[in-house]
């Protein structure tokens, strides 16, 4: 039987697993009532939907933000769960390589959250379709950019998942370690005016600038009262460059790690 | 003759302890042989070395021949495991965590199944072979954990405190499991019961503090201290009165 063959093993039954389980659903409900907020809040709460396209368009892909985060919540225990939870004297005492191990549980995780980032999409292009008639390519190229974004996150968490003893320990490092230091670090960067383009919190701004950047998507434009530098559109090429880099690298570590680990 | 378990030298520390200290053994084919010694005297360590889930500090462990560490799958191809009280993910049946244990292991299709119900029917899980594992008792999780080391029909089975969880219906039908399945395996296996140990196995290696202290006949050592629970004792904590 050929490492491949293992490969698709594992990630079908980790696929299955993440089927089962209830944060795959909350997950769901969340970019639901994300998605169904913009759609329904807006006329009946303001002055009704925005009049360019690109706009709403961003609004709505709020929705996929949360698709990232539920990569947080379905890799946290990925390995770190194996050797907290002792089902890695099970899992690990079968003639599998780790790294096929690893790879098969993040394939798993990826495919959830791909068909989580669809759904929002798929939902964007309905709304969009249903109000303006219409439903402009960016919208494809925001699917692609959450995509890998939510990889990128992904193999963040697979990296903290294999060093950290526990998996809700892993599941706080991620999200402190993206929504809080990384974004302190581009905060601070920013006011000093320089480029932020290889944090992974000014990876995740960026893609909702492929409907315009900042100055399209604030009603007025951005405030002239703002340093220069603070909320300048990111540089999308250096971002989607930055993503990658963290989805192989953290990625690699990740099984590097887990090969090593010893389960005592 | 062949031993398909062969410990060579091995020793393991944890930081700056000694866990286990220069320990030899080699088991002989279809043996079964009984792993004994206080907490803490190496146990566990070596049966994990064994099932590559630890690397040794020094030392080697072979099984059929193939070096658990420099080949880890070859060596784990052969053998089917329980250490210490397993756990399975909870949101799957007993059926569908076999089918996948056994899908890595290259079973598939018909021989799959039917390999499945009968190591099911044989722990006595069939009323319970679509119910998802979180509700099982921790008997129930040992019964499964025997039948995922018995799936795929490995010529050595090493097993750490397998009976422990069970009800004592279940220890008997597990000692009768592997006697029966086990006529034609190598069996090494850690228990605190001497009992359990003296009706299946007919040897013993007694460990303390990571040594090796004794590797004999069962028969041997109870002519030379009475009992296998003298011997035990004495070997492990001085002479007992």
């Amino acid at each position: 039987m050929s490492e491949f063959e293992r490969l698709k093993v594992v990630t079908r039954y980790e696929f299955l697993k993440h089927l089962r389980r209830k944060r795959l659903y909350v997950i769901l409900g969340l970019t639901l009532i994300a998605e169904l907020a913009v759609i329904i809040g807006l006329p009946t709460l303001g002055e009704g939907y925005p009049d360019d396209i690109m706009r709403m368009a961003a609004l709505l892909s709020f929705g996929a933000a949360l698709t990232s985060l539920g990569a947080v919540f379905f890799a946290g225990d990925a390995i770190a769960g194996e050797f907290e939870g002792k089902t890695g004297y099970i899992l690990f005492t079968n003639p599998v390589r780790r790294s096929t191990l690893v790879m098969g549980k993040y394939l798993a995780c990826y495919i959830a959250v791909i068909l989580l980032t669809l759904f929002v999409h798929v939902i964007i292009c309905i709304s969009l379709l249903a109000i303006y008639r219409h439903i402009p390519i960016e919208t494809a190229e925001s699917f692609g950019l959450w995509v890998l974004y939510a990889g990128s996150v992904l193999s963040v968490t697979f990296f903290f998942s294999s060093v950290s003893k526990g998996a809700m320990g892993a599941t706080v490092i991620t999200l402190v370690f993206i929504m809080v230091i990384s974004g302190v670090i581009e905060g601070v960067l920013m006011m000093a005016g320089q480029p932020t383009w290889f944090l992974l919190s000014t990876a995740g701004d960026a893609v909702f600038t492929v409907y315009g950047g900042y100055e399209a998507l604030l009603p007025g434009g951005t405030p002239h009262d703002m340093p220069p530098g603070v909320l300048e559109t990111p540089n999308i090429s250096l971002c989607i460059l930055a993503m990658a880099i963290y989805l192989v690298a953290c990625f690699l570590l990740s099984i590097w790690i887990t090969k090593r680990r010893q389960l005592a | 003759m062949r031993q398909p378990i062969v410990i060579d030298n091995l020793s393991k520390y944890y930081n700056r302890f000694l866990a286990l200290d220069n320990l030899c053994l080699r088991i002989e084919e279809n043996e079964k042989v009984g792993l004994l010694g206080p907490n803490g005297a190496g146990k566990s360590t070596t049966l994990k070395i064994l099932c590559g889930l630890l690397r040794p500090s020094s030392g080697a462990a072979y099984i059929d021949g193939v070096n658990v560490v420099e080949r880890p799958e070859q060596a784990l191809s052969r053998i089917g495991t329980i250490v210490e009280t397993p756990e399975f993910y909870p949101f799957l049946t007993p059926e569908e965590t076999l089918s996948y244990l056994g899908r890595l292991r290259g079973m598939r299709g018909d021989g799959l199944r039917r390999r499945i119900e009968e190591v099911i029917r044989l722990v006595r899980l069939e009323e319970w072979d679509t119910v998802k594992i979180g509700k099982f008792s921790r008997g129930m999780k040992q019964r499964l954990a025997l039948a995922q080391a018995l799936l795929h029909d490995p010529p050595v089975l090493i097993l750490d405190e397998p009976a422990l969880g069970l009800d004592p219906r279940g220890v008997v039908e597990f000692r009768e499991i592997i006697e029966g399945v086990g006529k034609e395996k190598t069996v090494f296996f850690a228990s605190h019961q001497l009992v359990e140990v003296a009706q299946i196995c007919k040897k013993v290696a007694i460990i303390d503090h990571g040594r090796l202290l004794v590797y004999d006949d069962i028969a041997q050592l109870e002519g030379k201290y009475h009992s296998l629970e003298r011997a035990y004792l004495e070997l492990t904590g001085g002479p007992f009165e």
